[in-house]
């Protein structure tokens, strides 16, 4: 297929980067090699937003499912349980069990779990009293996350990964919700915007999550008419000729989804919605063999790439499914969840 | 997410494990990816090498001088491999090692890999382990010459400060940053967590604080992050934001200087939004000036967010009609 100028979308070469990141094998990513899972994420539900996922064949759908599968760990003794982000540490001999280190991580358990969900799967292999016991015991006092056992940091895109994970599973016993909402309201800075804790610098990334968790949990209430008012005012002027993280910080195609999702749940993307220059930027880091870049003549990556799709998917462009914001997904996969959650009834 | 690169090419005469006579006991193991793996990643020979061993020690939770140096291996074929990190400091622990070199071994990879989680939270634990900061704020100092913005080297000098209470002079760091980039936004916010957690906002900081900023926006008016720390400084003063006679002389002053830049004309908005039902007085902060204002705003100056200024000059009309003491708690 030819390109005759980046400006024109193309969908076509997305899907075929996308299934290369699915299923080629990837040169220069190990460093990636820990988060193989959220990469997979990353590759479905891009997908998915471009309504392709019939191009992964059905016996390959049931072979992505096992592999994930493989991923769970299931250890209520050392409270482990959830997903990995990848076999590193999987061998032969220690098969279907438990071994040293053999640990879950907050994040990888997300992208799984959406993962097996924008697949179709009815999760009735996933152990949900494990995970959500395991969930319980990575909250901090002061209400963050930390990402797994031992050894991870703790911030707000955890925190983040445990609301969705309670929101999945549709049980919030995983977590102290009223902790949850304190570390969030103690993490709003005096601009108006979210940091990744208390005290630190407001960025869009930490408030998206942030306005996430306090919708998937019911809380947006929680926040008062001037913390509602400087919220929506500091993610609006995030956007200038695209979506920027941080004030006075150039733009970068993923902030079109984590600033255009916290303005869409907060119901503030309709007040730049119908600008013509909205998916111009994201149309500029098109690479020209598929993917999207973080920034013009920079090399695609899957996360950008999803982001940018993700973007460009509440500017209602390139014919792109929609999405439900509030957990990253899109409303397709969103609908099959709910199905899912009442089949546990 | 935007460091895919490892130190992985620097390795110079590198010795497959399995060609190692240390290792001649060790049986390495194979990872099991299953039958039809996804995101595969083509592993180099040496990668495979190093972590087929990686996972023979790790079967065993080894602790030898061997395995301590396998794991520096491995974490230079992949940083961001937290287990190799918890599984090394375990190590560093069982064999008392001297966490000084580590400290400057893990120096050196920040250094190189400054976006990089793991290697950030390696420093940390090492940190409260030793109970020295002594080096923190020279190297944090050192990843923000490169880049100012680096959210993880703030986000550990914030902690190093707070938790060994080191606040002294950082001040004098921020404003060296400032007169660099008066536009850098993680000076600004470093500004506002050090008020907040010495002095705190007294009548006489806030003063001090207000000229500080006022004479900076008047050097650059189109610079949002001192508009904010004004903002924020102004939370802390009883009157709020359309109160304090500097400020507001301030703002009416550039305003009739013919300045528009947006950033002015939102807080006089934000001024009428918090006036514009107190009846009676002789305040400029009108329905009338706050219609003037969003008007031009976008009409003029602010024009890719015309509906919101729209959305707002609404909002305050609504508010001038509920009349004082109304204010609803919806959003």
């Amino acid at each position: 297929m030819e390109v005759k100028h980046t400006l024109e979308f193309t969908p076509n070469l997305h899907k075929k980067y996308l299934l290369m990141v699915l299923n080629g094998k990837l040169p220069n990513l190990s460093s990636m090699d820990t988060n193989r899972s959220v990469f997979m994420y990353f590759a479905l539900a891009g997908l998915d937003l471009l309504n392709e996922l019939d191009s992964i064949p059905e016996k390959r759908k049931q072979s992505i499912i096992e592999w994930i599968y493989s991923l769970q760990v299931v250890n209520e003794e050392e409270l482990v349980s959830g997903f990995q982000g990848s076999t590193v540490l999987n061998t032969e001999e220690n098969k279907g069990q438990n071994s040293p280190y053999k640990w879950a991580h907050i994040a990888n358990t997300y992208s799984c779990l959406l993962s097996l969900i924008i697949l179709g799967d009815d999760l009735s292999r996933v152990d949900r009293r494990a995970i959500l016991n395991t969930l319980r015991s990575l909250q901090l006092s002061n209400g963050s996350f930390k990402g797994a056992k031992d050894g991870v940091e703790d911030d707000m895109r955890f925190v983040f990964c445990a609301a969705s994970i309670c929101y999945i599973l549709d049980d919030w016993s995983g977590m102290d919700v009223e902790r949850m909402v304190s570390f969030i309201l103690n993490s709003i800075s005096y601009d108006g915007g979210i940091g990744q804790g208390p005290e630190l610098e407001s960025h869009s990334g930490s408030t998206f999550c942030a306005v996430a968790c306090l919708a998937l949990s019911k809380n947006l209430h929680r926040l008062t008419k001037a913390q509602f008012h400087a919220l929506r005012r500091w993610l609006l002027l995030r956007f200038g000729c695209g979506f920027s993280g941080r004030p006075n910080k150039p733009v970068d195609t993923c902030y079109s989804f984590w600033t255009g999702g916290a303005l869409k749940i907060l119901d503030a993307y309709q007040f730049i919605h119908d600008n013509k220059l909205n998916h111009l930027y994201v149309l500029m880091t098109q690479d020209k063999y598929g993917g999207f870049s973080k920034w013009v003549n920079t090399i695609s990556d899957p996360m950008h790439t999803y982001f940018g799709l993700a973007g460009m998917s509440l500017m209602n462009f390139g014919g792109l499914n929609k999405m439900f914001c509030e957990l990253n997904v899109t409303r397709r996969a969103h609908e099959h969840l709910k199905r899912v959650q009442e089949t546990w009834k | 997410m935007s460091d895919y690169s490892s130190d992985e090419n620097e390795i110079t005469e590198y010795l497959l494990y399995r060609n190692r006579k240390e290792w001649k006991d060790v049986t390495p193991v194979k990872q099991d990816d299953g039958e039809e793996p996804v995101v595969s990643i083509d592993y180099s020979e040496a990668y495979e090498d190093c972590y087929d061993y990686f996972r023979a020690v790790l079967k065993n939770k080894e602790i030898s001088e061997r395995a301590l140096e396998l794991t520096r291996s491995a974490s230079r074929f992949n940083p961001a491999n937290y287990t190799v990190w918890q599984y090394r400091r375990e190590i560093l622990k069982g064999l008392d090692k001297d966490l000084h070199e580590e400290l400057d071994v893990i120096q050196e990879i920040i250094l190189k890999q400054s976006k990089n989680y793991q290697v950030w939270h390696h420093r940390k634990v090492l940190i409260e382990w030793l109970k020295d900061p002594s080096k923190e704020k020279y190297l944090t100092e050192k990843v923000l010459a490169k880049d100012a913005k680096n959210y993880h080297a703030w986000q550990h000098r914030q902690w190093v400060i707070k938790t060994f209470n080191l606040y002294e002079g950082e001040l004098e760091y921020i404003d060296t940053l400032l007169s660099d980039d008066i536009r850098n936004n993680s000076a600004w916010n470093q500004r506002y967590f050090v008020i907040n957690n010495t002095t705190g906002f007294t009548e006489e900081v806030l003063s001090r604080e207000i000229d500080y900023t006022l004479f900076n926006i008047k050097a650059v008016t189109e610079n949002e992050s001192a508009w904010n720390y004004l903002r924020g400084l102004l939370l802390h003063d009883k009157g709020g934001l359309s109160k304090n006679e500097k400020v507001t002389e301030f703002c009416e002053e550039l305003y009739k200087s013919g300045n528009r830049s947006p950033f002015l004309l939102a807080v006089l908005v934000d001024m009428c939004y918090e006036q514009v039902n107190e009846a009676g007085g002789d305040s400029v902060y009108t329905l009338e000036r706050a219609k003037q204002l969003c008007n031009d705003l976008a009409t003029k100056y602010d024009t890719i967010r015309a509906k919101y200024w729209q959305y707002m000059l609404d909002t305050i009309e609504k508010k001038s009609k509920e009349g004082n003491g109304a204010e609803s708690t919806s959003h």
